[in-house]
């Protein structure tokens, strides 16, 4: 018999059962593809971290005010056991913006009490607080508390990557390499401070906040070095539950090696 | 065809088109997001939002990449390119979602324009490992854009046939810039041989179908005839043309189709004036000349398109000569009426 030639004209009804035939083979093996795809690219991911960001959860935390350089609250948990809960602004934005309020009715209020609401990101043993309003920073009328000077730990070469603890520990997942590099540079570049992530077991500490030579902040300058591993050294300094490095931005060495910080 | 123009002329055809393609993407979705929330249980919403709508958009943009390649070696697979511009238009989609939820999560909140962000967060353009992938994924979403939102029969006309299609066949440069943006992007930070594996027989499996197909139409393009001695080129016997076929052959760098119906022979010029379909691989129905792409129609003798509607193509003279087919190299005027030629 001869075979029917068939021939598809789209605004007809009748189609050929060899077309028919044709097309059924094209979507299903379409839709084998979407099947296998949506396997392997959802099983497939690096686990994220079970860092938290309590974005919809407001917190009242009291505690004693530091720049070092970076805005801190120091809170105490028992009886002369402290914690450094690091403050950030609402967005991509550091804290100071919100404090200005409060800064112009005290000229100094480093070592005053004060009690903020906003919300936690805390993982790892670190907390954050996400301060999203100036009204909602209260100044006690506490004595001024001295405070306490950091302990040196020497000069320190550390591998890592350089991230914006906002993100990282907690707002975003990942918060860390190259896929979240355009984000930690607004971050930074907004005013929070940049922190080196060490990636190798035997540093003094996970975590290091980073400060000019002068222990002054940096943000801007380091843009160029952030979610690409690298190599920091610079004069170590512990404070109550974070460490400070001093560091020369333009000593900072890039390393060509995949990030390994999680 | 149509002679005025409606967003979607819907038939049954284009609603089982568009369902299937519905379907496809809510499975995706659904079975994208229950394996993140069982292998990936801490993830975020918008992490899962971005992953699931780009690697959706990067398999559906390798489905309408094959469809054109596999169209021109089955002619079987030509329904799926009837509708081809539906399933464009919701990879679109599913790439602008990916898009606007990245600049939103990555750039938005910050002290600069999110757009300006996008360009200069990342300054390292002169690094490949480095380099600033989502510039990739923006112009690649921007080609996308402007290919999604003139796709329609409008634009086709207004734009001339010839604009458009250049502006549709950017569609290799957004594949391009979408598979720099996802191998310096995502797979920098999310290494699996599995979804790199995936990507890359993508890539291979479009880039054969597309070599293969070039193949079959450089054959035709390779014909050699010869001229007998009034200038007229020989092409071929005549039986080699299916009753209501035709053959297509390279006359004067120009493709012609030669279609043999009712006993008769005629040849027009091979291009479609509507897509720039390949008439020859049409059929005579109802007497007229089909295009396999978008069923629009020429009157066999003089390449017009029935009335009401205007289109029309260049024709030529033929001639045979012992069953052989001649033909005059020198196309007469589109719409040039040609006494067909009895077989």
């Amino acid at each position: 018999m001869e075979k029917k030639d068939e021939f598809y004209i789209g605004y007809a009804d009748t189609v050929g059962q060899e077309t028919k035939s044709s097309i059924r083979r094209f979507v299903l093996t379409a839709l084998g593809l979407l099947i296998v795809g949506a396997v392997l690219f959802g099983s497939f991911q690096k686990e994220a971290s079970n860092s938290t960001f309590d974005f919809d959860t407001p917190t009242k935390i009291s505690g004693t005010y530091y720049e070092a350089p970076y805005p801190m609250l120091r809170v105490e948990l028992t009886e002369n056991t402290f914690k450094d809960i690091l403050l950030l602004g609402f967005g991509k934005f550091g804290a100071n913006a919100y404090l200005d309020n409060i800064k112009k009715s005290e000229v100094n209020i480093n070592g005053k009490h004060l009690t903020i609401e906003g919300n936690l990101i805390y993982y790892n043993g670190k907390t954050l607080l996400q301060i999203d309003d100036s009204h909602k920073i209260d100044l006690d009328n506490s004595k001024k508390k001295n405070f306490i000077l950091p302990q040196a730990m020497g000069t320190q070469e550390v591998v890592g990557e350089i991230v914006d603890p906002k993100c990282y520990f907690g707002v975003m997942k990942p918060g860390y390499g190259k896929i979240h590099r355009s984000c930690a540079a607004l971050c930074i570049s907004g005013g929070i401070p940049p922190v080196l992530v060490a990636s190798e077991a035997n540093a003094v500490s996970e975590y290091f906040l980073l400060t000019d030579l002068k222990g002054n902040p940096i943000h801007k300058d380091i843009i160029p070095y952030i979610g690409i591993p690298s190599k920091l050294k610079g004069e170590v300094e512990k404070m109550e539950d974070w460490y400070i490095m001093r560091i020369d931005v333009s000593e900072i060495e890039k390393l060509e090696k995949e990030s390994s910080i999680y | 065809m149509g002679l005025d123009y409606k967003l979607v002329l819907w038939n049954k055809h284009k609603k089982a088109y568009d369902k299937i393609i519905a379907f496809g993407m809510v499975m995706y979705l659904v079975l994208f997001i229950v394996l993140t929330l069982i292998f990936n249980p801490e993830t975020i919403a918008e992490t899962m939002i971005i992953r699931a709508f780009g690697s959706l958009a990067v398999i559906m943009l390798h489905i309408i990449l094959a469809i054109g390649p596999l169209s021109r070696l089955n002619p079987q697979f030509l329904p799926i390119l009837y509708n081809r511009r539906h399933l464009g238009v919701s990879m679109f989609l599913a790439a602008l979602i990916h898009g606007v939820f990245a600049i939103i999560h990555f750039h938005t909140l910050g002290n600069v324009n999110p757009i300006y962000s996008v360009f200069t967060s990342n300054m390292d353009y002169g690094s490949l490992t480095n380099f600033p992938f989502q510039v990739l994924g923006f112009l690649a979403l921007l080609i996308l854009f402007f290919m999604a939102s003139t796709s329609h029969d409008f634009f086709l006309k207004n734009l001339s046939p010839q604009v458009w299609k250049g502006l549709h066949m950017l569609v290799y440069i957004a594949y391009a810039l979408i598979l720099l943006h996802v191998f310096l992007g995502a797979f920098q930070q999310e290494t699996s041989i599995f979804t790199i594996g995936i990507v890359v027989l993508g890539f291979i499996v479009i880039t054969s179908l597309h070599l293969v197909a070039a193949f079959k139409e450089s054959k035709v393009d390779g014909f050699k005839g010869e001229k007998d001695t009034g200038g007229w080129l020989k092409v071929c016997d005549m039986h080699e043309i299916p009753e209501d076929r035709a053959k297509i052959f390279t006359v004067g760098k120009k493709r012609v189709a030669i279609f043999k119906y009712d006993g008769k022979l005629s040849a027009i010029h091979n291009v479609c004036k509507h897509q720039g379909g390949p008439l020859g691989e049409g059929k005579i129905v109802d007497g007229c000349i089909t295009c396999p792409w978008h069923g629009y129609q020429y009157l066999p003798h003089n390449g017009q398109s029935p009335p009401p509607f205007t289109e029309k193509v260049a024709t030529y003279e033929l001639r045979l000569d012992n069953d052989i087919i001649y033909i005059n190299p020198i196309g007469l005027e589109e719409g040039t009426a040609v006494e067909p030629i009895l077989c």
